[in-house]
């Protein structure tokens, strides 16, 4: 307890050097909590919406069907999975659809596009497309052969809205189908794939066409938060065990997605190296400073019976103090910087085309404080802190009694 | 039986040019005297402390203190030994500035493993003893020279060592605080029996020795009792 009392002290003996001391580590704490936060935020933003895209944070097929997505690999056990998945945990909402390949034509164009069928009810629990409409309506059940597309794709077919297009696709059964639809809503999504190449169907329209009776393609699960995927994923594939479909994480669906998200965070391991390089040397320079103004008192502490390690101990519990304070400092820094941000988001709109190639289609970015982020910045910064000052501790300790006293 | 003992011991520092700061000397002192070293400066009265104080090695020869050789121990060890036989008082006070007097007394049976309410209650009572209970809670930079050597002198006998070491414990001290430090030396090693080793070449020091052990050129020239 006493060399606590004297490395609290040893602190304050030098206010001005301490003070500067503790700041430089609680700025940058807090500037390492803001970016993870910053990070975090931005990552999970993109995840949302790539999630609220389409593709759900898990999605469940027949086995194979992500390796080869085959018309005919519907969904087997439909009513088991029907009842399954509306009890998984962390549910938000969940959809059963039908995809498909086509060609969609009007009389001036026609364009290859991917057919979605789904119930809308359903689809508006999963996806937000059903906001991004910009002209007609979301589809409904109580409407003839609706079709919603994209504006990209309006726009190369020449269809207004209540045009018809027709769509032709080779179906189940190996006979080539084609059905007139009317344009019942035009969206505008944000992302350039969906609004150029995705036609919406109700599902009974799309089964029809594609001649797949009652089978669907695919269910799209969406949870509270991609945190809880990894648990819900466990609780289909422990009740589906043996049945032959996959549970696919949004991860496994997008994998280019979390290869970004990982490629970002490598990006921002290197720069927080670099600014715990520069604390460290700045914290080196304090406690060398501090160590080498007391080499006497050392001298004096082992003459009277300290042992080398009981030195180290002191010289590392002062700088213990220094980067508990830092650590104190800097988490709430971090943690108001962070809230003001996740109040009042980072405008991203003069990066609209870059971050919409990033799968963001909102323009502005919310960062997250988690209490993850927070313990492991405030441990990096203390065990970085701690491990520079190991060197001035064990100069401290190797000091010869006889020759320390004599310092001046 | 001897409280110190100095066979054959020799130390010679090698910068530049060789000095022989001590040369053969041979030297005993027993449980409870109260001796000065003294001679010119140069005379290896500093030297003679720091190798019977374990803070520095002899080239040739042995020191035993309390029975206990201590110039063949390993590093590792001295420290302890210091800790559980010796208390040094130094020419310049070197209390710890961030620690009051009390905490300063405290320091040494604190690194014993005392207990605190133990070591307080000893430091408490040492203080009452020399009539220093109002200095408790002051910090060294509010002593004066003299109550600071005092302060060191009673930090080193705290934990009752076997011998207290002064290098020149005077030396930054007025006549008035020489003298009542040397008061309290005398009291102390006539009360408590601690033998006191201190160098010095100030005549007032030596007159209050009961032993002077002549140093010159890292030779020992003469040894004598005197009376008190």
């Amino acid at each position: 307890m006493l060399f606590w009392q004297m490395a609290w002290r040893n602190v304050w003996r030098y206010r001005r050097r301490s003070v500067l001391t503790v700041l430089t580590i609680a700025l940058g704490l807090s500037f390492d909590i803001l970016m993870r936060g910053i990070g975090d935020g931005f990552h999970e933003q993109m995840v949302d919406n790539s999630v609220r895209a389409g593709i759900g944070h898990i999605e469940i097929h027949r086995s194979g069907y992500q390796r080869d997505p085959a018309l005919l690999k519907t969904l087997p056990d439909l009513p088991l999975l029907e009842r399954l998945v509306p009890r998984t945990p962390h549910l938000r909402g969940y959809s059963f659809r039908v995809l498909g390949d086509g060609l969609a034509s009007t009389a001036e164009n026609s364009t290859g596009v991917r057919i979605i069928g789904i119930v809308p009810g359903a689809e508006r629990s999963v996806t937000t497309i059903d906001r991004a409409v910009i002209a007609g309506e979301f589809l409904d059940d109580r409407m003839s052969r609706p079709a919603l597309i994209g504006e990209r794709l309006s726009q190369s077919l020449g269809a207004q809205l209540n045009d018809k297009i027709v769509l032709m696709v080779q179906a189940a059964d190996g006979s080539m189908g084609a059905q007139l639809f009317r344009v019942a809503g035009i969206f505008r999504s944000g992302s350039p794939d969906l609004d150029r190449s995705v036609v919406y169907l109700l599902r009974r329209d799309a089964q029809a066409l594609l001649s797949l009776g009652d089978g669907v393609s695919e269910a799209a699960l969406l949870l509270d938060s991609s945190q809880m995927v990894d648990d819900a994923r466990r609780f289909l594939t422990g009740r589906l065990a043996g049945a032959p479909v996959e549970v696919l994480p949004w991860y496994v669906v997008q994998p280019f997605l979390r290869q970004f998200i990982e490629l970002d965070d490598d990006f921002f391991y290197i720069i927080v190296l670099i600014l715990f390089i520069v604390i460290s040397v700045g914290i080196l320079n304090t406690v060398m400073m501090s160590v080498f103004e007391r080499v006497r008192e050392f001298g004096v502490m082992m003459a009277l019976g300290t042992r080398p390690r009981q030195v180290v101990r002191l010289v590392m519990q002062e700088s213990a103090v220094l980067a508990l304070l830092g650590a104190v400092l800097g988490a709430g820094l971090g943690s108001a910087s962070t809230m003001l941000f996740a109040y009042t988001g980072i405008d991203l709109s003069g990066y609209s085309a870059g971050a919409s190639a990033l799968g963001l289609t909102t323009t502005v970015s919310y960062p997250e404080l988690t209490a993850r982020n927070l313990i492991s910045s405030d441990l990096s910064v203390v065990l970085v802190v701690l491990l520079v000052a190991l060197y001035p501790a064990v100069k401290a300790a190797g000091l010869r009694p006889v020759e320390a006293i004599r310092h001046v | 039986m001897a409280q110190i003992e100095v066979v054959g011991v020799s130390k010679t520092y090698r910068n530049h040019v060789a000095v022989h700061a001590l040369t053969d000397v041979n030297l005993t002192i027993a449980k409870g005297e109260l001796v000065a070293a003294v001679g010119p400066s140069g005379s290896g009265k500093t030297t003679l402390l720091n190798l019977i104080g374990a803070i520095d090695r002899p080239d040739s020869g042995v020191i035993r203190i309390a029975g206990l050789e201590i110039t063949s121990a390993p590093a590792g060890q001295l420290a302890d030994f210091r800790l559980q036989h010796l208390g040094f008082v130094f020419q310049s006070f070197n209390l710890f500035p961030v620690l009051s007097v009390l905490e300063n007394l405290e320091f040494v049976p604190a690194l014993r493993g005392t207990p605190k309410r133990e070591r307080v209650q000893r430091a408490e009572r040492l203080l009452a003893d020399v009539g220093m209970t109002d200095l408790r809670d002051k910090r060294p930079d509010e002593l004066s020279g003299g109550q600071q050597q005092r302060v060191a002198v009673l930090r080193a006998i705290l934990s009752e060592p076997d011998v207290v070491l002064a290098d020149e414990p005077t030396a930054n001290l007025d006549s008035e605080n020489a003298a009542l430090l040397l008061d309290m030396m005398e009291r102390l090693n006539r009360e408590r029996a601690i033998t006191f080793l201190f160098s010095t070449h100030d005549p007032a020091v030596m007159s209050r020795a009961r032993r002077l052990i002549r140093l010159r050129d890292g030779r020992i020239m003469g040894d004598e009792a005197r009376e008190s």
